[in-house]
């Protein structure tokens, strides 16, 4: 849908001339998320600076009848910040201060298009970090964070962005301003702040966040363990959490993963292994020191090839970039991919290990793996080059089976990235009409008029399907997951 | 009232047997909320008797109370109607237990006292332990978000509930959340559901995060001579990188009635991890209490267990400020005890900002509430916390809210939640903010 000149008008009136995007060339840049299958690119985009002007756009759009997309950092892995239905995208860059540090009550206050790492560096040195780390937290926006739940290796320990969200200023499709939660910990009423957490933009913008800033552990130790195979690194996760120990982060890469990350970015991973993992403990030192030695333990006993510990903040640093900046290097390996993170329980990964390794040898297509094994959080990137007829069609049932295979053993369709345009129609294998029916009502309780973000997180939508075109080369420099 | 007829007294028996459906004058007082009697009590055996149960209700208009083991029914403002109470303690199974998953699926009827004896030979817990709370339901406890010491490291029913089978008011049996340890599949449906009071519907089943017991633990409590000395080792505290996994915070009356030695202030702080770890951080926390003028002697494991006394009186007071701010506020709570001329006991979970005030028999209900709850709660109020009326007598909650203030524009959007779930008003009326 194309907007009236009248309609661009009020957009200008509420973000000035600096805040509006309406040529083509422009508004090119956020047709796409990191899932660059899912184009389309929104009709303006307004880059508001304060919530009373988020508010004014929404009632704008909320009168004129014009679908809203929220975007962050446009990091998301979903078809989640890009606009099928055109419409008018909201981009929260510009609001990105630290609005208050506040250490007494361990949170901070920050606008929504922070940089999640940003706030990390600006809490160290006092001692303290926001816990949620996804793999973009470079670029990634605390708002964008909120909006998609995001996780991150060290969420295995600390819990997922929901967990340290304690309040929210956000506009709803309705074109209410309200402050859900709070510093108080507690809140008589329905726990908003939680359902609005995750919502993909669906129920409302999110204008401010009130999050916990969390202790900076005492110490840190960072284990590489390699492994002759992908099953004995599996065996091991398992054993690892049967002990009774959770790590901070557990992380699994397989061979093809390592060998790119080592032609990538050289993170000193050993070539030769059949995976890897990547094994970190923090918190008080003597607790890190009891637990070290039988995880060791349980690495040798499943066969590992080799047993590092970093030495320094250094050697650290570099095991972790290899880990964090994987999907970067995708490009060697393939010209096009397709990925999930579906969910299993932790005691059926080496179960769902063999699965996919049998899908991949099936339909004869690499499947490589990066995940957060120690919550059973699959990566599994289906290989394919769409030059060759047929490899498509192939890759979308091996991600098909893949994802049955993790529900029929009790899993979940997304353990972290979302649902957004991607994953909407696999809503129906987790859940059944009525529980899909309780969230559309939930929607519209915040959105009559289904003006956000259309189309996104829930099935049955009349765009449905539309959207999927395959890229020529599917693969932006830094993708994370 | 319909409920009086015997078709639908029949009906109700029908569904959960006869002999699970109370209508006995005597028996049903003993279910009264707030002096009101309900007509009849049900104990179903299933989720599907929920279900047929909550569907037969809706259809006959009688209003849904959910029960749980009964230990929190005075939270809530008087209800708006009582009619049929369901009561989920025949729902005590645990459905699905794979240890190394540290994920558990029980039925909402299941106490944590069973819970614990059943997840202990694995080394594992459901790390609730509301004060006193033992013999509650696990599902009872996350509809009232309830949380007791373990809050400290663990947080509460929001941090771990995964996913929940629930009943809504036309009696649809829904599921949401996953069965997981991380899932964003959707909408985030438990949160919605923890602290609800069962208004959005009847828990039926949850799914539960686990967590692994620690090798070692061991308690100490520490005395201060003053609240200025308790807030300041407090905050050194929770400004270091020692991990308690449990905390509480009690005033000198609260530690007598807990069976502690008796100090002004006094906070009971457990360390739970590998054995040398403990022995190290113990030592570390003597050190941070004494240079803050705190003398600590190691507690007894069975210190936790006498928390519960602390706030059993007649009344109990949830304050809910900003963290930073609880020691002010427990002296504030005193003050205004004077003010009202009752005694009082206070336990307080640090680092969460949460004050329970207990308060004991010999209250005069006009100076309660017009000289500690209204005062108090105005002030937190002004602050962004709040002040709840957890128990009290029916003269107390004819006099205040027992909710107090919520923001009109965030209240039209939790009104607009009810209106759309349980048009009726079938689920709990009245008891929940604002009347929903």
């Amino acid at each position: 849908m194309a907007l009236t000149p009248q309609i661009l008008g009020a957009l200008q009136d509420i973000v000035g001339p600096a805040g509006l995007v309406v040529s083509a060339e422009g508004r090119l840049t956020y047709e796409c998320d990191m899932h660059t299958f899912y184009k389309g690119a929104p009709d303006a985009v307004v880059l508001p600076e304060s919530a009373a002007q988020v508010a004014a756009i929404v009632r704008l759009c909320r009168r004129e009848h014009v679908p809203i997309v929220p975007r962050g950092s446009g990091t998301g892995l979903i078809g989640g910040a890009m606009a099928p239905e055109g419409g008018v995208m909201v981009s929260m860059t510009r609001m990105n201060r630290i609005v208050e540090l506040d250490f007494p009550n361990r949170c901070a206050t920050v606008e929504p298009g922070l940089i999640n790492l940003w706030l990390s560096q600006a809490t160290r040195d006092r001692g303290y970090f926001f816990a949620p780390d996804p793999s973009s937290q470079m670029v990634s926006s605390i708002g964008g964070n909120a909006s998609t739940n995001a996780g991150g290796p060290h969420c295995l320990k600390y819990g997922i962005t929901v967990n340290h969200v304690l309040g929210l200023e956000v506009v709803t499709g309705a074109g209410e301003l309200v402050r859900l939660g709070g510093k108080a910990h507690e809140r008589p009423g329905y726990d908003l702040t939680g359902v609005m957490v995750g919502a993909e933009g669906t129920l409302g913008l999110v204008t401010g966040v009130i999050v916990r800033l969390t202790h900076l552990p005492e110490g840190v130790k960072t284990i590489l363990a390699s492994f002759p195979t992908i099953e004995d690194a599996s065996e091991a996760v398992s054993a690892i959490i049967r002990a009774g120990i959770i790590p901070a982060a557990l992380e699994m890469l397989d061979e093809v993963v390592i060998r790119a990350i080592e032609e990538g970015v050289g993170a000193g991973y050993p070539k030769g292994a059949g995976a890897v993992l990547l094994i970190e403990l923090d918190g008080p030192t003597a607790e890190i020191e009891a637990q070290s030695g039988p995880i060791e333990a349980i690495c040798r006993d499943h066969l590992a090839l080799e047993i590092r510990v970093a030495q320094s903040e250094a050697e650290r640093a570099l095991l972790w970039k290899g880990r964090k900046e994987a999907a970067g290097v995708f490009g060697r390996l393939t010209p096009n991919w397709l990925l999930q993170d579906a969910v299993v329980p932790r005691s059926k990964l080496p179960q769902i290990m063999k699965e996919v390794l049998a899908i991949g040898a099936r339909h004869r297509l690499v499947i490589a793996n990066v995940f957060h094994a120690g919550d059973g959080n699959l990566h599994p990137l289906i290989c394919y080059d769409d030059r060759v007829p047929g490899e498509l069609e192939r890759a979308k049932q091996a991600n098909e089976e893949l994802l049955g295979a993790c529900l029929r053993l009790g899993g979940s369709v997304t353990g972290e990235h979302g649902v957004g345009l991607d994953k909407r129609a696999s809503l129906p294998m987790q859940f059944a009409d009525a529980d899909l029916d309780f969230m559309a009502r939930l929607r519209r309780v915040f959105d009559p008029d289904s003006i956000m973000n259309p189309g996104k997180l829930l099935p049955s939508h009349p765009a449905c399907g539309e959207g999927f075109r395959p890229a020529a080369r599917p693969l932006p420099a830094g993708t994370w997951i | 009232m319909a409920v009086s007829t015997v078709a639908v007294h029949g009906a109700l028996a029908d569904i959960a047997g006869r002999e699970h459906c109370l209508r006995d004058p005597a028996a049903l007082a003993s279910y009264a909320i707030d002096g009101m009697i309900p007509a009849a009590v049900v104990r179903p055996a299933s989720a599907d008797e929920v279900s047929r149960l909550v569907a037969l209700c809706a259809a006959e208009r009688l209003t849904v109370t959910p029960r749980g083991a009964g230990t929190s029914m005075a939270l809530g403002n008087p209800p708006r109607r009582l009619e049929v109470v369901i009561e989920l303690s025949r729902m005590r199974a645990v459905r699905e237990y794979v240890p190394e998953d540290m994920v558990a699926t029980v039925e909402a009827g299941a106490t944590l006292d069973q819970l614990a004896a059943h997840f202990a030979p694995h080394r594992q817990a459901l790390t609730l332990d509301p004060p006193g709370g033992g013999a509650r339901s696990v599902g009872g406890v996350l509809a009232t978000h309830a949380s007791g010491p373990l809050r400290f490291r663990y947080g509460t029913g929001r941090d771990l509930l995964l996913g929940a089978r629930f009943v809504q008011a036309d009696g649809a049996l829904t599921w949401g959340g996953a069965k997981v340890v991380k899932s964003v599949t959707g909408y985030d449906v438990p949160k919605l559901l923890v602290g609800s009071l069962g208004t959005l519907g009847v828990l039926v089943e949850t799914t539960l995060r686990l967590h692994p017991t620690p090798p070692a633990s061991r308690s100490w409590r520490l005395g201060f001579p003053s609240r200025e000395a308790a807030g300041a080792f407090l905050a050194g505290l929770l400004d270091s990188p020692l991990q308690p996994d449990r905390a509480a915070l009690l005033d000198g009356a609260a530690l007598r009635r807990a069976g502690l030695a008796v100090d002004p202030i006094g906070l009971l702080l457990s360390i739970s991890s590998a054995a040398e770890a403990v022995e190290h951080q113990g030592r570390a926390l003597a050190r941070l209490g004494a240079s803050h003028g705190g003398r600590s002697d190691q507690a007894p494991d069975r210190a936790w267990t006498g928390l519960g006394g602390a706030v059993d009186g007649p009344i109990l007071l949830r304050a809910i400020g900003e963290s930073r701010r609880l020691l002010e506020w427990v002296g504030e709570a005193h003050a205004a005890a004077a003010r009202a001329g009752v005694e009082v006991m206070l336990l307080a979970q640090p680092g969460h900002g949460v004050l329970q005030i207990s308060i004991g028999d010999g209250f005069d209900a006009a100076r309660v509430v017009g000289d500690l709850v209204l005062p108090l709660r105005r002030a937190l109020e002004a602050e962004g916390g709040s002040l709840i009326l957890e128990r009290g007598p029916i003269e107390i909650k004819a006099k205040c809210d027992v909710w107090g203030h919520i923001d009109p524009e965030v209240f039209t959007i939790m009104s607009r939640i009810k209106t759309e779930f349980d048009p009726g008003g079938v689920l709990n009326p009245g008891r929940f903010v604002g009347g929903l």
